[in-house]
């Protein structure tokens, strides 16, 4: 067992899907809340381990359909489970919708220390448009909330990309965001998958094609102007302050131990990565009987695929991958084993590189897939 | 004697018009196997056959069926082939029958392949059983198709037959039929052996199984034999008939069709159309000229991963043990590299080659822009043939250029014989002939049905000529045609440049004065096939190093994964995964991912 891994909770409840969403989660089982919570609490005691938590999310769906009071509860039995780290960052996602400043301030006061706010547009009709139950008003109340309640470690969730969104639009929504001056910010191009609602609708003709060559310069646009805000680009979708990276989604990103709990949630751990069912009926019940949930995904990463994954997950930070930490933890020489694919992708402008370490360049970040799939290893 | 309660006959018909389905019910009927066995009509045994819902391979099938007059009769039914790139097979297993049941669609009425089939099955001196099929159907117009019948190919009302080949209903009076007009196998027990090969396969235990139709003489098991045309000798391995399965038996006799396993370890020496006789005092005559089916299509033949080539060439050489009937010669492309130029009896035995080959050897293939064969006659007066655009000469060495022609019937409703001749005067054709054939009720408005013939290029046929045929007339125009031979022509050379880089593979002759559409309408085609690179690609199209058309691929500049947490990992590297296995699907030509599909995509243009 690792001695320090990073903790997620997913909670599975929606007021309302939005239209983008390919998530695991429920709107019309608010109710099962109460009995899920049960069942969360039943899976960190069989999960229970000798290892330091330094990191926990609560990521969903929407933590904030939890009270204070559930989420204090669930906070004090992980603290009897695991060894819990004095600067532990305590994540939660959160609709603008579901909060007031009574409600921020009892989570706070109930351990939480970093609020990632899910704002994604200051334009009504884009949120609208993404099935968001707020207004743009509401969100910017929930910022102001926020701060009051004393959070000082605040994230604020942008998409871009979106059917006949302009520059302009974008332009607007961006600054209005920064007005806020939260820690972190984290900026998604729309991705849609064919089965949700959204891209059914563009389908339909209801909204206009998505324009990738649009979405590149909104891109582009953003890094301007958050570098010039002083933001420090430090992941492919991410920006912070400096020093204010979040610290739990860097274990993902450098391929550190993780525990995943609740419905669909996912874990690594020992070159183990598994799944929890996405099945909510299953999930409460094989717990209530006291049995670990059924697992979607159980797979060990053998050494290629662990490799292959870190370079992935590594070239996704704009720090790149450090070239002698890389030898140091796989024992390889990335520049001699990857040295084709390094060459061809220099040549097309997409990695840049020196004694330390291999990067993206901002034209690689928009093209990452084509440098990423070039490290998968070869099917046996 | 057993000859004479014997009869070999075949079924033929223009495509769907349901010959399948009647062999269906034949065997039911005469109880070769149960209704519930047949599941898919049995005589199409390749996988691929019935998904294109065509035979390729004739094979046969003995039934067993007590007439009225209280007699069993041995009916071996033999299949043919029912598209006209396979007419030479057709012509073979023509010749091992002596009666034909000609199917004609109760709601179609006569079709181009209809008539091209009864005038070969004359040709062959079968005795035709005319039936009109489907008429269970609704929109059945059997009366009119009688009229029909009767103008166009002359048999009286009541020398027709009306059947529901998908029912049953009159079945039972097609097999009286079968009996009563097709005569018994002529041939003499006491005679040579001599045997007719009308279709041979390659089996990897029992090598190459033929099938034969036994003319004169017999043959048994171990028997030493000769082939009249090609001087191959085999022996016997394994005798018997098809039951529909292989049926060893002792041996086969004068009349009888049935199969012998030879060992031979490829089809190539044991064709299609040869006469079988015995080692030691054979025959003196062939039973019919034997010639070999002459491939008239041409294309290249590359795998989309360079270093597949080996496995390319092991799969070409095992597949043409089983089809003698396309040609392969190595080529090298500058830009595909090692691969082969093939010879396709047409464009549909280029396509089933081509899925044969990567579904049957895994492969990933490129096939290059069909063409025809020229033949060249230089300033020096030496000739080539010239199967491949790249080897032509310089204009200025050539003397004289001479391109092979088709024939084309083409059956239609009136109403559309301006848009079929706008077509073929487009395609270069002559306009030969018109013949009213009669009217079909749902036809009335679009007018008589008629039959055009008219002279066109080969070459013409090679592009979307019978899909715009189909989409001028609605759907309703069939088509067959037929080779007429060599004519003078006129061609130059047109290349394809994808980021500056010639490809071979697009490379194709057309008529000097068409030279700029084509190109045109080629690198836009190309500009919507090949996805956006990352960098911007010029496409061209020139004569020389006359540039006649130009347009660009702009640069791709996003295609990212937006997020990628914990539970993202396995799904996104799945989706990497997909992707990498796409290049795979890619030729990388001058740097740009082209698809595979490009090659032959620059064919399927719009008018």
């Amino acid at each position: 067992m690792p001695d320090v891994i990073a903790l997620y909770i997913h909670i599975p409840f929606c007021k309302r899907k939005c239209k983008y969403c390919s998530f695991i989660s429920f709107d019309d089982r608010v109710n099962d809340i109460p009995a899920y919570i049960d069942a969360l609490k039943q899976e960190f005691i069989l999960r229970s381990v000798s290892a330091t938590i330094e990191t926990i999310y609560f990521g969903g769906g929407t933590p904030s359909l939890l009270s204070p009071q559930q989420l204090s509860d669930i906070l004090a039995v992980i603290g009897r489970c695991f060894e819990i780290a004095d600067d532990t960052e305590i994540s939660i996602e959160a609709n603008p919708g579901t909060v007031d400043l009574k409600y921020l301030a009892d989570i706070k006061e109930a351990g939480i220390n970093r609020l990632s706010l899910g704002i994604q547009s200051f334009n009504d009709a884009e949120l609208s448009m993404l099935g968001r139950i707020h207004s743009s008003k509401e969100a910017g109340a929930a910022v102001r909330d926020a701060r009051q309640a004393g959070f000082d470690n605040l994230n604020i969730d942008l998409i871009y990309g979106l059917p006949g969104q302009n520059i302009d639009d974008w332009n607007t929504s961006l600054h209005q965001a920064l007005d806020f001056h939260s820690e972190h910010m984290s900026l998604y191009a729309l991705t849609l998958e064919a089965e949700e609602m959204l891209a059914k609708e563009i389908k339909a003709g209801k909204w206009p094609q998505i324009d990738a060559d649009t979405v590149a310069t909104q891109y582009e646009l953003a890094e301007e102007l958050l570098g010039q805000k002083g933001y420090r680009h430090y992941e492919v979708s991410n920006w912070s302050r400096p020093g204010r990276e979040c610290r739990h989604n860097l274990v993902y990103w450098q391929e550190g131990s993780y525990l995943g709990v609740g419905v669909a949630a996912h874990s690594y751990i020992e070159k183990r990565r598994s799944a929890n069912t996405g099945d909510l009926d299953k999930y409460i019940k094989a717990l209530s009987q006291n049995k670990l949930p059924p697992q979607e995904i159980d797979e060990i990463i053998n050494p290629d695929l662990e490799i292959a994954e870190s370079i992935i997950l590594g070239l996704r930070l704009c720090c790149g991958i450090n070239i002698d930490d890389f030898e140091k933890r796989f024992g390889i020489d990335i520049m001699k084993q990857y040295g084709k694919q390094i060459e061809e992708l220099l040549n097309f402008g997409l990695i840049e590189k020196n004694q330390e370490y291999i990067r993206l360049t901002p034209q690689g970040r928009l093209l990452g897939n084509e440098v990423f799939w070039r490290f998968l290893p070869d099917k046996i | 004697m057993k000859q004479f309660k014997t009869r070999n006959f075949c079924i033929i018909a223009h495509i769907d018009h349901g010959k399948s389905t009647l062999a269906d019910r034949l065997i039911e009927l005469t109880g070769a196997m149960k209704n519930d066995k047949i599941i898919e009509q049995v005589m199409d045994s390749m996988e691929l056959e019935r998904e294109r819902g065509i035979t390729i391979k004739a094979k046969a099938i003995r039934l067993s069926y007590t007439a009225k007059d209280g007699i069993t009769y041995e009916l071996n039914l033999i299949d043919t082939p029912g598209h006209v790139d396979f007419s030479y097979e057709v012509s073979r297993t023509l010749a091992a029958c002596e009666g034909a049941i000609l199917v004609i669609d109760a709601t179609q009425g006569i079709q181009a392949q209809t008539i091209s089939n009864v005038y070969f099955a004359i040709d062959h001196n079968l005795e035709i059983i005319p039936v009109i099929n489907k008429i269970d159907l609704p929109s059945s117009e059997a009366e009119r198709v009688l009229e029909e019948i009767e103008s166009v190919l002359g048999y009286k009302h009541e020398e027709v037959l009306h059947i529901s080949a998908k029912t049953g209903q009159g079945v039972p009076e097609l097999l009286e039929a079968i009996v009563k007009k097709i005569p018994p196998p002529k041939g003499d027990l006491n005679k040579p052996l001599r045997a007719l090969i009308f279709d041979s396969h390659y089996d990897s235990y029992m090598g190459v199984v033929a099938y034969i139709s036994v003319n004169d003489g017999s043959i048994r098991k171990g028997d030493k034999l000769r082939l009249m045309g090609q001087g191959t000798e085999l022996e016997v391995v394994s005798i018997g008939y098809f039951n529909p399965k292989f049926t060893p038996s002792e041996e086969l006799s004068t009349g009888d069709i049935g199969y012998i396993a030879t060992g031979l370890k490829s089809v190539g020496e044991c064709r299609v159309g040869d006469t079988i006789t015995s080692l030691v005092d054979g025959a003196e005559e062939p039973l019919i000229g034997y010639k070999t089916a002459k491939p008239m299509v041409f294309s290249g033949i590359y795998t989309t991963q360079p270093e597949d080539h080996g496995q390319l060439r092991e799969a070409i050489e095992k597949l043409s043990l089983n089809d003698a009937s396309f040609s392969f010669e190595p080529e090298n492309s500058p830009v595909l590299g090692n691969g082969y130029r093939c010879g396709f009896l047409g464009l549909l035995h280029m396509d089933i080659i081509q899925e044969r080959l990567e579904r049957e050897f895994d492969l990933s293939l490129i096939v290059t822009v069909p063409g025809v064969n020229l033949i060249v006659t230089r300033t020096d007066g030496s000739q080539m043939m010239v199967v491949n655009p790249s080897d032509l000469p310089e204009p200025t060495e050539i003397l004289k250029m001479e391109e092979p022609w088709v024939k084309i019937s083409v059956i239609t409703p009136s109403t559309f014989i301006g848009p079929i001749m706008d077509l073929v005067t487009q395609s270069e054709g002559i306009y030969k002939h018109t013949e009213y054939i009669g009217h079909l009720h749902t036809n009335n408005v679009l007018g008589q049905r008629v039959r055009l013939e008219y002279e066109i290029p080969l070459r013409s046929m090679l592009t979307t000529f019978y899909d715009q045929l189909k989409s001028r007339s609605r759907g309703y125009a069939s088509l067959d045609h037929d080779m007429i031979g060599y004519k003078e022509t006129r061609l130059i050379k047109l290349d394809v440049l994808v980021n500056g880089v010639v490809v071979d593979a697009f490379s194709r002759v057309v008529p000097p004065d068409k030279a700029h559409e084509i190109g045109k309408s080629m690198v836009e085609k190309l500009k919507d096939v090949i996805p956006p690179q990352l960098f911007k690609v010029p496409l061209q199209a020139s004569i020389g190093s006359r540039i006649v058309a130009r347009t660009d691929i702009a640069a791709r500049r996003k295609d990212v994964l937006a997020k990628c947490y914990g539970g993202d990992i396995t799904r996104k590297r799945k989706l990497l995964e997909k992707q990498k296995e796409g290049k795979k699907k890619m030729r990388n030509i001058g740097k740009v991912e082209v698809p595979k599909d490009a090659f032959m995509s620059v064919l399927k243009m719009e008018d």
